[in-house]
Order: structure tokens, then C-alpha cells, then sequence
């Protein structure tokens, strides 16, 4: 973990209100893994006042670079959202703890909901480099939202829409469904907690692994505040922070 | 009071180095600085370690201890607000048996001054917690956490009586020699009141202030942005209020004033200890930034340094009007 200053390399838009980005990233600070993120300071001052957390959604060992995707929800991604290339970006991480890769013999299925879609396009091209064969789904309320740049190449990629403009119609849920219930598969997901607590049932139902990249609302991201607490089924909490973003998605409790 | 006869260095000629003496006294503890972390936001000295050494700041103030283990209030327990913070963690805490066996080691070796922010329900529970860390071999020193909002029970309610701040505070005094201190609540209608009741009952100082209660609705939703609905308030927004009770306070006591709330940059904690703070406390800011309490001692050194003036403690003398 480390603080640096660091300089914004491109930022370019990849859906409606969705922005990719890239930046430079030392080998001093440190490998991400797939999972883990970074907070940014969106800029100095106090409004927007809390730095903001965004998982990593590639990694570039050999340039030096990383990306992230943020979607425009308030005054810091708008200030993100604008920045041109070569701004200096504040920046702390890598953050939490990744994703665990899957046991042999398993399949790995990969969820994204909306803007959940950054840790896993980096966790498909961590597998692709391991040479682990991977699904890829993404749902989206409609094709505009939906970062078709930023999708993966190769077999095994769905797009599902709620408004059937992009990919089949239905939810990502419902692309997770549709696979063999006798597969052995495991599931990756970050999405919208409706999403999240599906695939829950499902992994629950066919005895499938869970891994769970969860969001909250952070304070302080390294552990320090119990700001971003997240519920879990048998009581009590987990820091996303710190003790996620990757949990075991069985335990949360997802409404 | 001439800031030239009572505040130059001994024989500083205009051109020869300056070197301000940054100690301060709260009880019996020397702060080797003015600036502390204040409890709450750097846990209990762990978790920034990797990227800040805390041992060059004055002190710092942990979370809350209590007796029993908390988990804390549901989720969501943070909402940004403009240039503010609301919080409704519920002082999620491990207990004090695993406090002491977990964390007061690692405390009791740091350089830094350690004083450990206490909570309870009952005057007991404060006691308890004190006799327990001293059985274990004490720290640096307490600071009571007579203030929370964010928890139903005792927290606020102590906060809010000055008869219960005394008792709550001779209760503990008897328990320890070490430096206490009473945190206390803007959430009263004149904070001068509970100031006297702390130190007539034997608090080393007390620090102000603690959040405003406050609350954010998401009117899309049309629900309350925290689990608790309510929740505390911290950040730039608060600062002017900080400074006045600090002011107000500075002029009712005669123990020593740790100022807190909205400290940003030397700049804010100038304005603290003009206004009558001996020491301040950085909260929230290092969320903004984690070095932000490191920056704004090193603009307070060089404030004194620029206006020679040669301890901390001369800085609310130098407050004009």
C-alpha cells in the first residue's frame, strides 16, 4: 500500500457516463491483483471530501500502468469524469484483498452488474494469462451502458439487457441460470447487491463457490474507520475494506 | 501582551535559527507535539502503519474501548454531506479483554504518546475499562468519550449532564494518576457548563469537540442516508463550531483544551489555538488525506518559526480583538 502522485496517461469514455481511467501505476507501488482497489482524491479541498474507492480493472506490469472504470453518480466521478490526460492523480492502494483463483476442474463464471464491471474485466485477463478458461457475462439496464470496448475477446462473453438492446434480453442472473446446474462451476460477481444476493441462491442451490466483490460506502479504505461494515448472515460484520472487497459470497446478507 | 518581549527565544537575534519549542503539557504527560490523531479514525495505530510513522505526531487517540465486544450499528453507517462527514459507526469495538491482549502491547511500545479513548454505558463501565488497562500496565493516558451520539445508551447522555460528566470523571480519577481527559459533546445548549463539571471533578483537560448530531436524507429513495438516521457530524463543515466552543471553554478553565473538528490544514489548527487550544486533534481529514495530520504539524512549526514566537502555549495569547 502506498500514497502516490501519479499521472493520468487517458480518460476516455466508454459507455454513457462510464469513463475509463489509465494511468500510471509503478512497480514501487506495488501488483494488484484482480479485487483489490485504490482510492483517488478527486481533487483538493474539501467537497468532494472523501476520497473514492474503484477497484482495479487492468494492470500493466511491463508499462507501468493500471486502469479503472468509474460511472458519473456525484461531484467526485463528475470531477474524474472531466480530467484530461497528464492530471495529476492522488492515489492510494492497491487496497483489500483480491479474488482467489479457482480450483482445478472448476470453470470460473464471471458476473458483472453495471459498473461492477472493472474487477472482473481484470480478473478475466489475469485467467487468460494463466491460461485459465473463463465465462463472461455482463448485464446492463440497456446497451448504452455497456462498455463494449472495454469487453473481453474470445469465447464464453454474454451480454444480457434488461431491455433485451444489447445481448439477450433478461439479467445477468438469468445468463448464471441458464448454465448446466450439473457443471461445476465458480462464480465471480461484483453487481448491484439484487444481483449479488442471486447469485447467492444459485450458488447456494448447485454447491457452487462464491466469491463476492462487495461495495460500500468507505471512510478511511485501509481498516482503520468500520465505516463501510457489511452485514453478514450469522451476524455481525466484515470491513469491505479490509477484509473484502473479495468475501466469501454465502456469508453476506444480501437485503 | 507584546509578542516580541514575551515570546522570542532567549538572546534570538532576527537572522540566527529559531527553533520553537512544539512540547506540550496535559497533565502529567509531555506531548513531544501539538498534534494528535483523534479516536476514531486511526483505529488503534495499526492500520496506517505501512504508510505513516505515527510516532513523529504528538499522540494519538484510539478508537473506543468499552467493556463488552460492540459490532457497531447497521450499515449503511457513513454519508458525505458538503465538506462533511456523518457517521453512525456505534463504536464497534473488540472488547476490552481483547484489547488488552491485542493491541495495548503494540500501544505501550510506541513513541507517541497513547491515550486510550474510553466508552461505556455506565460510570462502571468506564471505571472497568480503566482499572483493566491499568492492571495491564497503563498507557500514556484516557481520553472519556462522555459524547458519542451514536449510541442509545450512556454516550450522549453522560455528555449532556454536568452532574454525570463529574461523576463519570471522579469515578475514573480515582481509578488512575495518569492524564485524563474528558471529550466532550456540542450537542448541549453551553459547552462551558460540562467543561467546568470535568475539571472540577479532576480531568487533566478536555477536548472539544466531539460530532453534531446530524442527519441526510436521500429524497429519491426518500430515506434516511444512514441505517440509524441520525448520525454524527465531523469534517470542514463543523470547524466554526469547534472554534467557538474552544474559544468559549478556553475562558471558563483553567486545565489545558485539545482542540478538535474540521482541521484540514495548519491553517484550521491555527485558528484552534488562537482561539485558546493547547493541542489539537486531526479526524476526519486523514480520510481526505493520510498525512494530513504530518502537514499540518509541520505548518505549524513553520508558523512559529515565521513568527518567532517559542512555545505552543504562547500561540492563544496572540489572538487580537
Amino acid at each position: 500500500m502506498v500514497r502516490i502522485d501519479t499521472e493520468l496517461l487517458s480518460n476516455r469514455r466508454v459507455a454513457e457516463g462510464y469513463f475509463e481511467l489509465r494511468f500510471r501505476w509503478p512497480a514501487a507501488a506495488g501488483a494488484p491483483v484482480p479485487g483489490q482497489f485504490l482510492t483517488v482524491r478527486a481533487r483538493e479541498g474539501s467537497d468532494p471530501l472523501l476520497r473514492r474507492p474503484f477497484a482495479f480493472a487492468s494492470h500493466d506490469g511491463t508499462r507501468d500502468e493500471a486502469t479503472i472504470v468509474i460511472q458519473e453518480r456525484g461531484s467526485a466521478t463528475r470531477a474524474l469524469a472531466t480530467l484530461e490526460a497528464g492530471a495529476k492523480l492522488d492515489l492510494l492502494g492497491p487496497l483489500g484483498h483480491g479474488f482467489a483463483f479457482p480450483e482445478r476442474g472448476t470453470e470460473p463464471v464471471l458476473v458483472a452488474g453495471g459498473i461492477g464491471v472493472g474487477p472482473m474485466l481484470f480478473l478475466r485477463a489475469a485467467l487468460d494469462a494463466a491460461g485459465v478458461s473463463s465465462r463472461f457475462v455482463l448485464g446492463a439496464r440497456t446497451a448504452a451502458l455497456v462498455p463494449e470496448a472495454l469487453l473481453p475477446r474470445g469465447a464464453g462473453v454474454e451480454v444480457r439487457t434488461d431491455d433485451g438492446s444489447l445481448g439477450a434480453k433478461g439479467t445477468a442472473a438469468d445468463a448464471v441460470t441458464a448454465l448446466l446446474p450439473e457443471a461445476r462451476a465458480a462464480l465471480y460477481a461484483c453487481g448491484p447487491a439484487p444481483l449479488m444476493a442471486a447469485l447467492d441462491r444459485i450458488a447456494a442451490e448447485r454447491g457452487w463457490p462464491y466469491q463476492a466483490a462487495v461495495e460500500e460506502w468507505m471512510a478511511c479504505g485501509v481498516g482503520a474507520c468500520m465505516g463501510c461494515a457489511v452485514p453478514l448472515k450469522g451476524g455481525g460484520f466484515l470491513r469491505a475494506c479490509a477484509d473484502g472487497p473479495v468475501l466469501d459470497g454465502s456469508l453476506v446478507k444480501w437485503d | 501582551m507584546g509578542l516580541n518581549e514575551a515570546t522570542r527565544a532567549p538572546g534570538g537575534a532576527a537572522q540566527e535559527p529559531f527553533a520553537p519549542d512544539l512540547s506540550v503539557r496535559i497533565g502529567p504527560l509531555v506531548l513531544a507535539n501539538p498534534v494528535g490523531v483523534a479516536s476514531g479514525t486511526f483505529g488503534y495505530g495499526e492500520e496506517y502503519a505501512a504508510l505513516l510513522d505515527l510516532d513523529t505526531l504528538g499522540a494519538l487517540y484510539t478508537k473506543a474501548v468499552r467493556v463488552e465486544p460492540r459490532a457497531g450499528n447497521p450499515a449503511p453507517r457513513l454519508a458525505e454531506t458538503p465538506s462533511g462527514l456523518l457517521n453512525s459507526i456505534g463504536l464497534a469495538n473488540p472488547g476490552l479483554e481483547a484489547f488488552i491482549r491485542d493491541k495495548l502491547p503494540a500501544l505501550r511500545a510506541r513513541r507517541c504518546a497513547a491515550l486510550v479513548n474510553v466508552a461505556g454505558a455506565t460510570v462502571d463501565d468506564y471505571v472497568r475499562v480503566v482499572e483493566g488497562i491499568e492492571a495491564a500496565g497503563g498507557v500514556d493516558g484516557y481520553e472519556l468519550n462522555v459524547s458519542c451520539p451514536n449510541v442509545k445508551s450512556g454516550g450522549m447522555a453522560f455528555g449532556t449532564d454536568p452532574a454525570l460528566v463529574a461523576l463519570v470523571t471522579e469515578s475514573v480519577r480515582r481509578a488512575t494518576k495518569r492524564t485524563l481527559v474528558v471529550k466532550l459533546s456540542p450537542n448541549v445548549t453551553d459547552i462551558r457548563e460540562t467543561a467546568r463539571a470535568a475539571e472540577g471533578a479532576g480531568a487533566d483537560a478536555v477536548s472539544a469537540i466531539n460530532t453534531l448530531v446530524g442527519m441526510a436524507i436521500d429524497v429519491k429513495a426518500r430515506r434516511p442516508r444512514l441505517a440509524m438516521k441520525t448520525g454524527g457530524l465531523s469534517g470542514p463543515a463543523v470547524k466554526p463550531v469547534g472554534v467557538a466552543a474552544v474559544y468559549r471553554i478556553s475562558r471558563a478553565v483553567k486545565i489545558p483544551v485539545i482542540g478538535l473538528g474540521g482541521i484540514m490544514t495548519a491553517e484550521d489548527a491555527l485558528e484552534y489555538l488562537l482561539a485558546g487550544a493547547d493541542a489539537v486533534q486531526v479526524g476526519t481529514a486523514t480520510f481526505a488525506d493520510p498525512g494530513a495530520a504530518f502537514h499540518v504539524l509541520e505548518g505549524i512549526e513553520a508558523w512559529m518559526r515565521e513568527h518567532r514566537v517559542a512555545r505552543v502555549s504562547d500561540i492563544k495569547g496572540l489572538l487580537e480583538g
